[in-house]
Formats: C-alpha cells, sequence, structure tokens
C-alpha cells in the first residue's frame, strides 16, 4: 500500500513538473492516435454509408464480418502488419517497421472494423421516415448522404471516441510494429504511454508508470468526456 | 451505389497517399538536420535496462552525427529482427546462438565489448544451503531438495527462451541433468515465470525462492526485494556480451556504414573505460567489466576484442 | 394530371398492389380509402419515386415517371410528401422547414421569408427556433406540411396524416388541405382508414382493396352505390343479403332471398346471383298492424336484439333473414319493442342497392 500511495506522490510530481521525457511519450500518444483516428474516419465513414445504404448480396454476411472483426486482438493485427513490413516483407522497401508511421498504420487497421460497424448501426438507426422525407424533399445523392449524418451526428461521433480510445489503449500492436523506442529526436521515437508503462512497470520504475498511467487514463476519458458534452448540446 | 462505391474508393486511395506521404517526412533525413543517419540495434531486454546503452549512444550521437533507435526484446525476438534484416546491428549474449547465426550468415564482425556475471540469488535464509558452492552443485541441492518435498525451496525460471534462460539452461546441463525431463514439469518446486528479469525477480521475491539473474536488473531493484546473492562464482556463470553487424551481403539497404562505426565505438579505448565505471556511483559496484582487459579469462580471442572492423 | 394505369408491385412473395387503374385531376382532392395493409402507403410512395412499381405505368402531366433515371429527380421535387409518422430532422423547426428549399439552392434571404410565411399558414408563427423534435404530435406533422409546401409543389402526397393524432389536430390538419387545395389550387392525393375523412375532405375517392381500385367515385357515389359487396361492408353498410333476381322490368327487379321476395330498383336482369345493400338508416321498423313505406318492401319478423349504439340503437330482426336498423331511442320506446317482439320491416325499393354477387 505504502508503495502505491509513494508512487503516486511521485507521479504527480513528473506530471506537475512537466518532466520531458513523460510529455514526449503522451504527446507522441496523442498524435499518432489521433492521426490514426482520422485517417480511420475518413475509411469507415464513407465505407459505412456505402455499405448501409447499397443493395447486393451478402450484406448481411458482410456486417455479420465487420462485427465479428471488432474482437480482433491487437497483437494479431501487430503480427500481420509487422510481417507486411518486415524487410523480408513484401512492403519492406518501404522501411516503415519500428516508425511512428507504422504504429498509425497499424492502430488505422485496428480501429477500422469497430467505426465502420458502429457507423453502419448509427446510420441504420435513422429513421426510415426520414430517409423517405429526404428523398421526398428531392436531395441528390449527395445531398441525401451529408443530410443522413447529419442526423446520426451524434452516434457517429461516438463512433470517433470509441475509435480513438481504443487506438490509444492498445498496446500489442505497438510494440510489435513500434519497436517502443526511445531515440533522441521526437519524430523517430515510437514510445507511447502504453508502450512506455509495459516497459517502466517490468523496469520496477513504479512512480513513472503510475503518472504515466494517470496521464493515459487523463486522456481517455477526457475524450470521452468531451464528446459527451458536445452530445447534449 | 456505385457512386457512393467510388467514393469510398477514392477516399481509401487518398488514405493511402497521405500515408505514403507521412512515410517520407519519417525517412533519415529529419528536418533539422539533413544529412543525419540512423543507426538501428536490436538488443536483450537485460541490457537494455542497465541504461547503459542509452549513455553510449548519447555520446555516440554527437561525435557521429546520427540517430541511435534502439529496440529491445527477449534475446530470441532480438536474433528475430537481425535475421530478417530490420535492423543493423545485433547485440547479445548467447555465445551459443550467436555462433549460429555467424554461421548462418546473418551478421558477420563480431566483437565483444563487456562481460559481467550472472548471480544465483535466495532468501536469506537459504534453505537449501547453496551459499558458496559452485553453480552446478548449487542447482543439484535445489533440485534435491525440491523433489524431496521441502515446501520452502522453490526455483523461479525465466521460461522464455531468453539469453538467462539459455544459461540457465547450460548449468542444468553442467550439473548433469537433462533439463526437459529431469527439470521442466518435474515437481512444484520448478516454476517458470515467461516474463523479463524484473517480474522474474519479483516473483522470486514473492516466494522467497531461488533465481538465476543477471546482475544488471539485480542491482537495479536491490532495494526492493529480500533476496541476497548466494552464488556469484564459477565459469559457467560468466555473460559475455557482443555487438554484431548484420551481414549487407545478406541485407543491403543495411546501413553498414554506421554499423560499423558504432561497433568500432564499443571496442574503442574511451567507451572500454566507460563501460569500466559504468554503475559505480549508483550502485557502489561496477555493472560491467571491460573486454578488452580479460579477453583471455573470458575465451574470446584477441582479435574480438579489439580489431577494428573495416 | 396523374395517371395510374395497371400499376402492380410485390414484395417477395406477397402481391401488394396488383392492376391499380385510376384518374387523378388536376387540382383536385383525391382520398384513397381502404383497410390496413391495402396498399396506400405503397401506391403513394410510388407515386412520389419513393420506390418503383412491378408493373404498369405511372403517368404525371403525360410522363412516365419511372421511365428516365435523369428526370426522377425534377419529378421528385414538383411533389411534396407528408407521411403518417410525423417525422422531424434533430434540428430547429426552422431548419426542418428549409430543407428542401436549401435542396434547391435558394437563396437564405428567401428562405427565410418563405419559411415564415409557411408558418403562418399552418399556425405556427414564431416557432422557427424550437427544437423539432420538442414539438407535440399535432405541431411535428403542421411542420411536415409547412416543409412539404414551402417548395411549392404541383401534387402534395399525404400517407395516412393524422393517423396518430388527436381530434383537435386532425382538425386543424384537415382545414389546412382545404385550404391549400381552394387557395393554391394544389392536387392532393390522401390516403386514409377513415372513410369519413375521405368523405369531408375529397372530391373524389378511390376505394383500395385486395391491391386494386375496387370503386373511384364521389363520396356520395360509393357511400350509397358501392360497387361491390366488400365495398360495401367497408363504407359501413351493414346489411348485405344474397338473394337471385326473378324478375325483371322496367328498371326494377325482384330478387328472390330465401323465399321471400324484395322489390329493388336495378338493371340487372333474371336469374343473376345478387347481394343486396341497405342501409340501417333506411329500414323503417313499424308496428305489425300499420305504418310503413307505401308500395314499399314490409317484411314481418321478430326483433332478436336491440343493442345500444352511442344515442341509438340497433335493432335486429330476423324476417327469414336477418335484418338490423338504426332508431333513436326515442323511437324504441314509442314503438314498444323489446326482444321477441313481432314487427314489421319497411322500406322502398330504391335504398336496396344491388350488386352483382360474383363481384369483389
Amino acid at each position: 500500500m505504502y508503495e502505491i500511495i509513494e508512487g503516486f506522490l511521485e507521479a504527480v510530481e513528473l506530471i506537475i513538473t512537466l518532466d520531458p521525457d513523460v510529455m514526449a511519450i503522451s504527446a507522441r500518444s496523442i498524435i499518432i492516435s489521433f492521426t490514426a483516428t482520422i485517417f480511420a474516419t475518413m475509411i469507415a465513414v464513407p465505407l459505412g454509408a456505402a455499405i448501409n445504404f447499397g443493395t447486393f448480396r451478402g450484406k448481411k454476411s458482410l456486417i455479420n464480418l465487420i462485427q465479428t472483426l471488432y474482437a480482433l486482438p491487437t497483437v494479431i493485427v501487430g503480427l500481420l502488419i509487422f510481417l507486411l513490413i518486415s524487410r523480408v516483407g513484401p512492403f519492406g522497401f518501404m522501411r516503415l517497421l519500428f516508425t511512428p508511421t507504422a504504429m498509425i498504420i497499424a492502430q488505422t487497421v485496428l480501429v477500422l472494423p469497430i467505426m465502420t460497424g458502429l457507423t453502419i448501426s448509427a446510420l441504420s438507426g435513422v429513421d426510415p421516415v426520414i430517409r423517405d422525407t429526404l428523398h421526398s424533399l428531392g436531395a441528390t445523392r449527395l445531398q441525401f448522404l451529408i443530410n443522413i449524418m447529419k442526423e446520426a451526428r451524434f452516434a457517429i461521433l461516438a463512433t470517433v471516441a470509441v475509435g480513438f480510445g481504443r487506438a490509444i489503449s492498445e498496446v500489442g500492436a505497438a510494440i510489435l510494429v513500434g519497436g517502443n523506442i526511445m531515440a533522441s529526436s521526437f519524430m523517430s521515437s515510437t514510445r507511447v504511454l502504453t508502450t512506455a508503462i509495459s516497459l517502466e512497470t517490468s523496469m520496477g520504475n513504479i512512480p513513472k508508470s503510475i503518472a504515466l498511467g494517470i496521464i493515459l487514463l487523463v486522456i481517455a476519458l477526457g475524450v470521452n468526456l468531451i464528446i459527451a458534452t458536445i452530445q447534449h448540446r | 451505389m456505385r457512386r457512393r462505391t467510388l467514393f469510398a474508393v477514392a477516399t481509401v486511395m487518398v488514405a493511402l497517399l497521405l500515408i505514403c506521404g507521412c512515410t517520407g517526412t519519417t525517412q533519415p533525413d529529419t528536418p533539422v538536420d539533413t544529412e543525419k543517419q540512423q543507426l538501428r540495434i536490436a538488443t536483450t531486454t537485460s541490457l537494455y535496462d542497465t541504461k547503459l546503452l542509452d549513455r553510449l549512444s548519447a555520446i555516440f550521437e554527437e561525435e557521429h552525427n546520427a540517430e541511435v533507435l534502439i529496440v529491445s526484446a527477449g534475446t530470441g525476438k532480438a536474433i528475430e529482427y537481425g535475421q530478417r534484416g530490420d535492423v543493423d546491428v545485433l547485440m547479445v549474449h548467447d555465445r551459443a546462438r550467436e555462433d549460429v547465426f555467424l554461421a548462418d550468415g546473418y551478421g558477420t564482425n563480431r566483437r565483444v565489448f563487456a562481460y559481467n556475471y550472472f548471480i544465483i540469488v535466495g532468501p536469506e535464509s537459504d534453505p537449501a544451503a547453496i551459499k558458496g558452492l559452485q553453480p552446478e552443485e548449487a542447482f543439484t541441492a535445489i533440485r534435491e531438495k525440491g523433489m524431496a518435498g521441502d515446501a520452502d525451496v522453490i526455483f523461479v525460471s525465466r521460461g522464455d527462451a531468453s539469453g538467462t534462460h539459455s544459461k540457465e539452461k547450460a548449468i542444468w546441463k553442467g550439473a548433469g541433468f537433462n533439463y526437459s525431463t529431469d527439470v521442466q514439469g518435474s515437481g512444484d518446486w520448478y516454476q517458470e515465470a515467461g516474463t523479463g528479469m524484473g517480474a522474474t525477480l519479483s516473483m522470486t521475491n514473492e516466494k522467497q525462492a531461488y533465481a538465476l539473474s543477471d546482475i544488471g536488473t539485480y542491482l537495479a531493484y536491490k532495494g526492493d526485494l529480500d533476496l541476497v546473492t548466494l552464488v556469484d562464482e564459477g565459469d559457467i556463470l560468466l555473460n559475455v556480451y557482443c555487438a554484431m553487424q548484420i551481414n549487407p551481403e545478406k541485407y543491403p539497404d543495411i546501413n553498414s556504414t554506421i554499423a560499423k562505426d558504432w561497433i568500432n565505438f564499443m571496442i574503442s579505448d574511451d567507451v572500454q573505460k566507460e563501460i569500466a565505471s559504468f554503475g559505480v556511483d549508483q550502485y557502489g559496484q561496477p555493472l560491467f567489466y571491460a573486454a578488452q582487459d580479460d579477453w583471455e579469462k573470458i575465451g574470446v580471442s584477441l582479435a574480438e576484442v579489439t580489431d577494428p572492423v573495416l | 394530371m396523374i395517371e395510374l394505369i395497371d400499376v402492380s408491385k410485390r414484395f417477395g412473395d406477397t402481391v401488394v398492389l396488383a392492376g391499380v387503374t385510376a384518374r387523378v385531376e388536376r387540382g383536385e382532392i383525391f382520398a384513397v380509402i381502404g383497410p390496413s395493409g391495402a396498399g396506400k402507403s405503397t401506391l403513394l410512395r410510388l407515386i412520389n419515386l419513393l420506390d418503383r412499381p412491378g408493373g404498369g405505368k405511372i403517368r404525371v402531366n403525360g410522363v412516365d415517371i419511372h421511365a428516365e433515371k435523369e428526370q426522377r429527380l425534377r419529378i421528385r421535387r414538383m411533389m411534396g410528401m407528408v407521411f403518417q409518422k410525423p417525422a422531424a430532422f434533430n434540428s430547429t423547426v426552422y431548419e426542418n422547414i428549409a430543407v428542401g428549399l436549401r435542396f434547391r439552392g435558394t437563396g437564405e434571404g428567401v428562405i427565410r421569408k418563405k419559411v415564415r410565411d409557411a408558418l403562418d399558414v399552418v399556425g405556427l408563427a414564431g416557432y422557427e427556433e424550437r427544437r423539432a423534435r420538442t414539438l407535440s404530435g399535432g405541431e411535428m406533422q403542421r411542420v411536415a406540411l409547412a416543409r412539404a409546401m414551402v417548395i411549392e409543389p404541383e401534387v402534395l402526397l399525404m400517407d395516412e396524416p393524422t393517423a396518430n393524432l388527436d381530434p383537435v389536430s386532425v382538425g386543424m390538419i384537415e382545414e389546412l388541405v382545404l385550404r391549400i387545395n381552394r387557395d393554391l389550387g394544389t392536387t392532393i392525393m390522401i390516403s386514409t382508414h377513415d372513410m369519413y375523412q375521405g368523405q369531408r375532405l375529397a372530391h373524389r375517392i378511390g376505394v383500395l382493396m385486395d391491391g386494386a381500385f375496387a370503386q373511384v367515385g364521389t363520396p356520395r357515389e360509393v357511400f350509397t352505390v358501392p360497387a361491390s359487396r366488400e365495398v360495401a361492408r367497408f363504407v359501413g353498410i351493414e346489411n348485405i343479403i344474397e338473394g337471385v333476381v326473378v324478375a325483371a322490368g322496367n328498371g326494377k327487379s325482384a330478387i328472390d332471398v330465401g323465399g321471400i321476395p324484395i322489390q329493388a330498383v336495378s338493371p340487372l336482369s333474371r336469374g343473376e346471383d345478387v347481394c343486396l345493400c341497405i342501409r340501417s338508416e333506411d329500414l323503417r321498423i313499424v308496428q305489425p298492424d300499420g305504418g310503413g313505406v307505401p308500395s314499399g318492401n314490409s317484411l314481418p319478423g321478430t326483433v332478436t336484439s336491440i343493442a345500444p349504439r352511442g344515442p341509438f340503437s340497433r335493432v335486429t330482426v330476423d324476417c327469414g333473414f336477418v335484418l338490423s336498423s338504426i332508431l333513436s331511442w326515442k323511437a324504441v320506446d314509442s314503438l314498444g319493442i323489446r326482444e321477441g317482439s313481432r314487427v314489421v320491416v319497411s322500406f322502398a325499393p330504391e335504398s336496396v342497392h344491388v350488386v352483382r354477387a360474383a363481384q369483389g
């Protein structure tokens, strides 16, 4: 118990004094996961709309598949990307392994199924009468899509929050494709909150782990809080 | 539907393009220094966790205007990275596997730069009475007492194919046991942790058991552990660290120039002095011994500790 | 201006519409009435281009609306539709009404004026900034109406618009429908399962049964001269009895119903199997000794039940077959009848509406 309290106090000190290591790691976590979430949104939302409003064979099976992929373990995504971008892999020539870019790719792939699936849910949750009303008022395809998105905006926003939360909290893929590198330059390092916590704990640096853990919690919960506030306007 | 599909496809392509664009900016050319080279090193967790490499790489980066990226993992994984050509330099401490690595042509230009000893730690009460014994004798005693059913005698193994684990297996072999039949799974006295050294030591501490540890990790955790060093002498406990270049013939994109620079850096006189004094301020004793002084003792050739790589 | 030519539609194995044919004239209010599930909503949706017919054609102003893809948007934009469920977008009332105008790229200033005018017309002036989803059902439907009308459509389609509303709101909407048709000359097609609403609002009524129009005509025609037994039943004619024509001539027929002769006015000829439809209001009940319609039908029988029906009583008499009449309580009292009383049911031949039994 004493260890926890002591660790907690030192952690607060690290945060308040803006310890440079801790700050750099936190900033990197946010940047990488935020970028991944943006990319995933740009793909998932149009894709979700296309699937939801399209009529084609195997639509139900596709949606089932997407929902099954929600449970895709992060290490498997990490392993997959690792094999693809390792120097002996098909995309080895791009030299992406152990770069922040690789982590962005991995996290994007990771959250894509759940964001697509939730987008589909959000859009299908819009009253069919609303759809008829929009068509009846003479909406072009584009106008229709934009307005449906507007109607489902809260659910879609929640989707983005879920995506970001998942991206920033995962550690399996981040370690595999990032390597948890702490280099001298910000851009080349790949150590983020989750991988750092893992490392510091295994090295016995409890205060630092707790500090990073607090920050991770604050960020993850903070984002959800912001989204919830917007939704209640 | 067609239009929407097109829209979705277009978005995916745009996203991919952006990703490729990002790749361009994280290449060795960082916005600040135009000609900074990147050196990628794979090493084991036990070496990395001592923070020796962080200290040395800071010096190296200044002298050579380079950026050192270090990935640490279990020995097995580090070697895997080397085999896949994902790094430029491999630094491990498992002689047998290094030899295979070199023989298979994955590595070249091995140089030994430091060594230290493994230690057997355990509870102060020492129920198996191993203090002062030779490592093989100590292991035999532990096993005997454990198999006989003495509940206070437990051995916690890394159990993760790391360098430390390999050394442990070598000691069992040296003591005359067949690891897979006589030791592994032979009773509750032998427990496999499957974790890194720090976590294994924590577990050992919890159970007040015996374990094999590298000196660096033990010293780092010492304050939190109720374990003492019981056996620290014996040739078999020797732990030799080397650095080798990934073979540019197998992987032509390897940054061989900077890799060679690093290896030469490690065996340079100044760095050897740095290594020999590392950790004294913090722990009261050095964590490593410079290889150059004791090449005979540790069983390698003079060339391996002094010859610069060309 | 709207021509429905043999329109059919099926969903999976269920046939919803089969051979719907009718014309809706410009400027008229046409009500589509029929039992639930008859296909009223489907029909309106087909006209509004929200779905495609499986067979047949729909022409608006002479143009087959489903023929060319490029036309669809243009044609849809000259029609407005109000749905059964008041569906408001999740924004302000102003935004809701403005949607259609925004689609058409109308300038903001023009939109502001039109929305304000529309709100005035539907009696919701000043509601611009209210959140649409917080309105009552009736208010939401009026917003929906405003939203449909603000784009100045030539045709207004309404799918059971008052089905879920309270009576006051129903009245408001009906008044608006009449006003819109009168002041703007909009052609209106309204579907409803409330036949009295159809009667109140429409110039002509189409009775949709089993996927097709069983009858199209003025309210009076539909209610008093149903084209088939099913229509008769739907418009609330309680007495429908089967018989055979035994003699005909001079526009009059004698029909044999289970051995009892009935005089009726009908052009049908001898030997035809028919159904007789008689409205309860047209049946008079008199004492066996006197009264009754001169040169009409007088059938003696026994009262089998007297059931209350609001301020009236439904009196059922067995004359060999069952007839029921509607009488005020006062009439029942003055007749002094009760169950088991012997009475005479009397009605004029003109009250008997004869339809071929084979129909429907």
